[in-house]
């Protein structure tokens, strides 16, 4: 990997004496320390619990304390994966994926358009309103979106149900009928997540230099040209970012999402039965954390294998813009 | 300064998109803002409802009646009330401050392609962004090995760097710093910590406040570590205090019939749902009224540019 | 590798290991379920010189609300830490009490080699009825039978009924008879002419209100299999006399395999079509509130509760109208969960096990420690009026309101305002009445199927819910949900309940 390129020696294009190289590595390094020191302790140090996934975990006791409960316990190779390929198994993980998949290329769409439309409001207040506003929804839980959607969709008193019911139409039973809901969790993902990478793409449009724009004027270029020639070149290296980092998780879920906003409706698991809930019910089922810990291992596995070839995909395409 | 000035007033106004293009940005961007700020205007009414027409018509944008007892409610909390408040500043503040050094001064020499250990420490970071070891041995080493139970540093310390933002602030740099720059600097013999802090930082203004913002609105929003961490009712951050309620509600109403009749009278002690909603309301005000000073340097960036020469 | 991973383990072991020093008088430290307490400071300075004159320790309750306990509880028992002596478990909490008794968590009270019950127990054991015990007996870590945990003294005895609007169907020319004599596969009648009536108003109004995850319970006389925490599995009893077996006998069943539930899932999507259900109550998330906010604001005709003696009283005078409950067995049954539904452990890494016993003795059987643990200081949060009943003092009270329920041994509490002084009495006899299920004392080890369970309680969550409260077609769910079941090894999990069951009555 990359490490093996760095080895190689000072960069040619600082040439200085071997003293100066070291001396600016040193200084460079004990930038780093701080964040590496709590890296270490606090993520590197707990990683040892991955062996929990194939283990029947043993409670650490006085007689046994932790961990040597844990070399105690029995090893149990790939049991405690196996409930995620039994039974019904195969809904969940083409919801989380699909889902997950959707919502990368329909996030990425809107919030990048939003970035570049803010950007090229004459109204500097008017944009700033717009994306204050945009991140209220990172405040309310689900829980209190479910609120306000069952406010809506409740089937007997929900604003919506009644419109339908006085204007003599058929009633829908929101909560017993799946086939609404991809649309209703789209929407709410969209809602909620939109502002948060649409901040992030504003500031790196702020980071372009604007004299680049006024050079693509004077040589005739439109708005809709520099988009395309000076602001999306500058937003690549943002784009893929969040794009590898996005694909890392897709195989994990926003619970909340899943289990609070459909109000944990049976007949809506078909398609709001994500590896997130899934777990959850098989822990509250179980009580087993090997198993928990083995589902988050194997989310963990599928997102680190999908970021190494995104990555190197994107690495043979632009070598600046990956990841490492 | 001079070129910001004369773009102000300049020709440089002309470079704009057509009015009608315009005008189409913001029915998009305004109707989306307005979903977006809808629901908390909901939850501001029904913060103003009256538990009674909650019962008999559910949640409603025009409540049967108006009542301020859900406000009363919070501030009979009191002390508690204003101590979660000062904590959640204190923990936002310090929490932000220094999460934001770690993640610039981490970021910044994966940015530089001098230097030798860039791929190790990339791949140090990059790889706790993906793989953790679980709840269970992180709670063990927090606690039992750092000590982090019942203290602020419980609900700040385990959330200081995110691998995440270290990335993000990465990006800013390689899309905004010219690295030219830092070869001037450098051949000017200035120090590593000198050209960062007075050539490089002021450029990466935009992201660095980025950064800031959306470390803020973590820490701000966190309430997990205290559950996990915090039995002290004094440590408390506020939006715990909301969490906690909403938490009492949802074990109540999935354990209901193993509590039997005594889990009823412990749904009836709840405070009410009007009541959560006024926290909520609480809790996003002063962070919706710090938001314009983060924005002043996002958003204010476009028009100013960077200082690049 | 391993030399290393060992290195590091012994390490970080060396460095949580930090030695308890010991101190005079010994701090217990108790977590507890469901409590609201803001305020402890004067009862824990009256409660701790008591405590500290009599056994030598000194209480630091940690009070647990319904929100966090069951992450307080469930991180101290898996990561083995030491900083709960005691702690509350039971049948229905995440530290849940038979499965972590078996993983080891909790001290063995009754250890033929160190018998903290016997040598500073004994007390409780003579208050406490010896069928308490009974129920709390479960297997440990190496298999040996005992006890894990002291067993609350409170309504052990597990009593469905159906909470009957005594005043609305009074209303509709009925009888409470009327209802009793009609049975639930009956009611159509009655909901239809109270739902008509109720509607001509103008608003909308469901007669039957109830906690759909459990009322089939309540139809088939199917108690909960204590371990099968995800209510897959149905024991049938004989609802005429709970004591005996019922027509299959001892035989546990796939729950929704039988002709009764069949039945009862036709009957209720009747019921349901008919609009005599709130479809509210078919969602997860909703039915609770559905269901608890139609009691307490008396909009129901019929509606379920897990009811306790002198219940009636209490909701008749809360809701203004009058309420009776009609059990559905002939007596309240006693089942392990019922027993287990409130315990006090001793943790496994307690480094005061004995001490933590003599604060549980006296907790149990000391009327003063236990009244002042729960209703506070007399004259600060609470007064006796002439009959010598509490009551509260509101602002007092809410500051400090521990959940009675799970604290200990409740009979030695005075009666709450309106409960009459012989309140106790009367209630002890009442449960004296109650009788043992055949299949007492068994508790369903889900160990050896654990991926199956995990399984199949994710295929049966997606349908149970609707099935029970009639929102789905019984028609095209139920066979969906049979053949899913099979294919996620529900079978498996069945006749391991049953060699259990076998196993244990065999013993």
């Amino acid at each position: 990997m990359t490490l093996t390129k760095t080895k190689t020696g000072p960069d040619v294009r600082l040439r200085g004496t071997a003293s100066a190289a070291r001396k600016k590595t040193f200084w460079l390094t004990t930038m780093m320390l701080p964040a590496a020191i709590w890296l270490l302790l606090i993520r590197y140090l707990p990683m040892f619990g991955i062996m929990m996934s194939f283990l029947d975990y043993r409670l650490p006791t006085r007689k046994m304390p932790f961990p040597m409960n844990l070399l105690k316990s029995e090893w149990v190779g790939l049991k405690n994966f196996q409930f995620l390929f039994t039974g019904e198994s195969l809904t969940m993980i083409r919801n989380t994926i699909g889902y997950n998949a959707l919502w990368i290329v329909l996030g990425l769409l809107i919030s990048v358009a939003f970035a570049i439309m803010m950007s090229e409001l004459t109204r500097k207040f008017l944009a700033k309103a717009y994306q204050t506003m945009m991140f209220f929804p990172y405040f309310l839980s689900w829980v209190v979106v479910s609120y306000f959607l069952f406010a809506f969709l409740d089937p007997t008193n929900g604003m919506i149900v009644r419109a339908q019911r006085s204007a003599g139409g058929a009633v829908v039973d929101w909560y017993n009928s799946p086939g609404y809901w991809p649309y209703i969790l789209t929407i709410c993902s969209v809602w909620k997540n939109t502002g948060y990478s649409t901040v992030l793409y504003l500031s790196a449009i702020t980071g372009i230099d604007r004299t680049q724009y006024e050079a693509a004027a004077v040589d005739g270029a439109t708005k809709w040209q520099q988009v395309i020639h000076v602001t999306l070149p500058h937003l690549k290296p943002m784009i893929i970012i969040l794009l590898i980092m996005n694909v890392g998780k897709i195989f994990n879920a926003d619970f909340g999402l899943f289990w609070s906003v459909p109000m944990n409706s049976a007949p809506l698991y078909p398609v709001t039965q994500v590896v997130d809930t899934y777990v959850y019910r098989a822990y509250t089922s179980t009580g087993n954390v090997g198993m928990s810990t083995a589902a988050g291992f194997l989310q963990n596995l599928v997102g680190f294998i999908c970021i190494m070839i995104a990555n190197s995909v994107v690495r043979r395409l632009d070598a600046d813009s990956s990841l490492f | 300064m001079t070129t910001a000035a004369a773009r102000k007033h300049g020709s440089f106004r002309l470079n704009v998109v057509s009015r009608k293009a315009e005008t189409l940005f913001h029915v998009i961007l305004g109707v989306f803002a307005l979903a977006c700020i809808i629901p908390f205007i909901f939850v501001v009414i029904i913060s103003f409802s009256s538990e009674e027409s909650i019962r008999q018509v559910g949640y409603s944008f025009s409540p049967a009646a108006w009542s301020l007892d859900a406000y009363n409610q919070v501030f009979n909390l009191g002390d508690a009330l204003w101590r979660s408040y000062f904590n959640s500043f204190l923990i936002t503040i310090v929490g932000t401050v220094a999460s934001v050094a770690m993640c610039v001064l981490y970021a910044y020499p994966l940015y530089r392609k001098d230097y030798r250990l860039r791929g190790f420490f990339s791949f140090l970071s990059f790889f706790t962004m993906i793989f953790g070891g679980g709840l269970i041995p992180t709670y063990i080493i927090c606690k039992n090995l750092l000590g982090m139970s019942n203290n602020y540093a419980a609900l700040i310390v385990p959330m200081l760097v995110s691998p995440f933002n270290i990335i993000i602030m990465r990006t800013f740099f390689q899309t905004s710093v010219p690295f030219d720059l830092i070869e001037a600097a450098t051949i000017d013999g200035s120090g590593e910590y000198t050209t960062l802090v007075r050539i490089i930082l002021p450029i990466v203004k935009p992201g660095i406040a980025t950064i800031a913002l959306l470390t803020a609105l973590g820490y701000w929003n966190e309430w997990f570590l205290c559950l996990l961490y915090v039995t002290d009712r004094k440590l408390y951050p506020l939006q715990y205090l909301l969490m906690e309620m909403q938490r009492n509600a949802e074990f109540l109403a999935r354990n209901s019939s193993m509590i039997g009749a005594s889990g009823a009278s412990a749904i009836s002690s709840l405070p009410s749902q009007t009541m959560r909603m006024a926290v909520v309301v609480f809790i996003v005000l002063p962070i919706a009224c710090a938001y314009p000073f983060f924005q002043r340097f996002v958003v204010a960036g476009l028009t100013i540019g960077s200082v690049k020469g | 590798m391993k030399k290393f991973l060992s290195l590091i383990l012994a390490a970080v072991m060396l460095l949580t290991l930090v030695p308890a020093m010991a101190e005079s008088p010994v701090e217990i430290t108790m977590l507890l379920e469901g409590c609201n307490v803001t305020d402890d400071a004067a009862v824990l300075e009256k409660l701790n010189a008591y405590l500290g004159e009599k056994i030598g320790v000194t209480l630091k309750p940690v009070w647990g609300t319904w929100g966090n306990f069951d992450d307080l509880a469930q991180n101290a028992v898996n990561t083995g830490s030491s900083e709960y002596d005691i702690m509350f478990t039971c049948s229905w909490t995440k530290n849940e009490y038979a499965p972590y008794a078996k993983k080891g968590a909790y001290v063995r009270l009754d250890d033929p080699e160190d018998n903290l019950l016997n040598e500073y127990g004994a007390e409780l054991k003579t208050v406490l009825p010896d069928l308490l015990f009974e129920g709390a007996m479960t297997e440990g870590p190496d298999g040996e039978k005992g006890i894990y945990a002291v067993p609350g003294f409170k309504d052990f005895a597990t009593m469905n009924t159906w909470d009957v609007n005594v005043t609305l169907l009074e209303k509709y020319g009925y009888t409470l008879e009327d209802v009793v004599k009609a049975g639930f596969y009956g009611w159509g009648d009655i909901f239809a002419k109270v739902k008509a009536g109720e509607e001509a108003e103008g608003k909308v109004f469901y007669p039957f209100v109830f906690e759909g995850a459990v009322v089939e319970r309540y139809v088939d006389g199917t108690p909960i299999v204590t371990g099968d925490s995800s209510g897959l599995l149905s024991y049938y009893m004989n609802t005429e006399d709970v004591s005996v077996p019922g027509a299959y006998g001892n035989v546990i069943f796939n729950k929704f395999a039988t002709p009764e539930f069949e039945k009862f899932a036709r009957q209720m999507r009747e019921y349901y079509l008919a609009g005599y259900i709130d479809p509210a109550i078919a969602i997860g998330e909703t039915a609770t509130d559905t269901w608890r906010n139609a009691q307490n604001t008396a909009s129901y005709l019929i509606s379920s509760e897990v009811s306790l003696y002198g219940y009636e009283y209490t909701t008749s005078e809360a809701r203004g109208i009058q309420v009776a409950y009609v059990m559905t067995t002939d007596a309240p049954y006693i089942d392990n969960t019922s027993v287990q539904g409130a315990m006090m452990a001793i943790s496994a890494n307690s480094a005061h096990p004995v001490e933590a016993m003599k604060f549980l003795n006296l907790l149990n059987t000391d009327p003063f420690v236990m009244t002042l643990l729960n209703y506070g200081i007399e004259g600060v949060h609470y007064t006796l009026n002439a009959e010598g009943e509490v009551e509260f003092n509101a602002d007092a009270r809410a500051a400090y309101s521990p959940w009675t329920n799970g604290l200990g041994n409740v009979t030695l509490l005075p009666p709450q305002k309106g409960q009459g002084a012989d309140f106790q009495k009367r209630f002890a006899e009442f449960y004296a009445g109650s009788k043992k299920l055949p299949i007492y004392g068994f508790t369903f080890d889900g160990k050896a199927v654990e991926t199956e369970i995990a399984a199949v309680a994710n295929i049966k969550d997606a349908y149970a819910l609707s099935l029970f409260t009639g929102a789905v077609d019984v028609d095209t769910a139920l066979p969906e949900l049979l053949s899913k079941l099979e294919g996620a090894g529900m079978q498996k999990i069945v006749d391991e309940a049953n060699a259990q069951l076998k196993a244990f009555l065999g013993e």
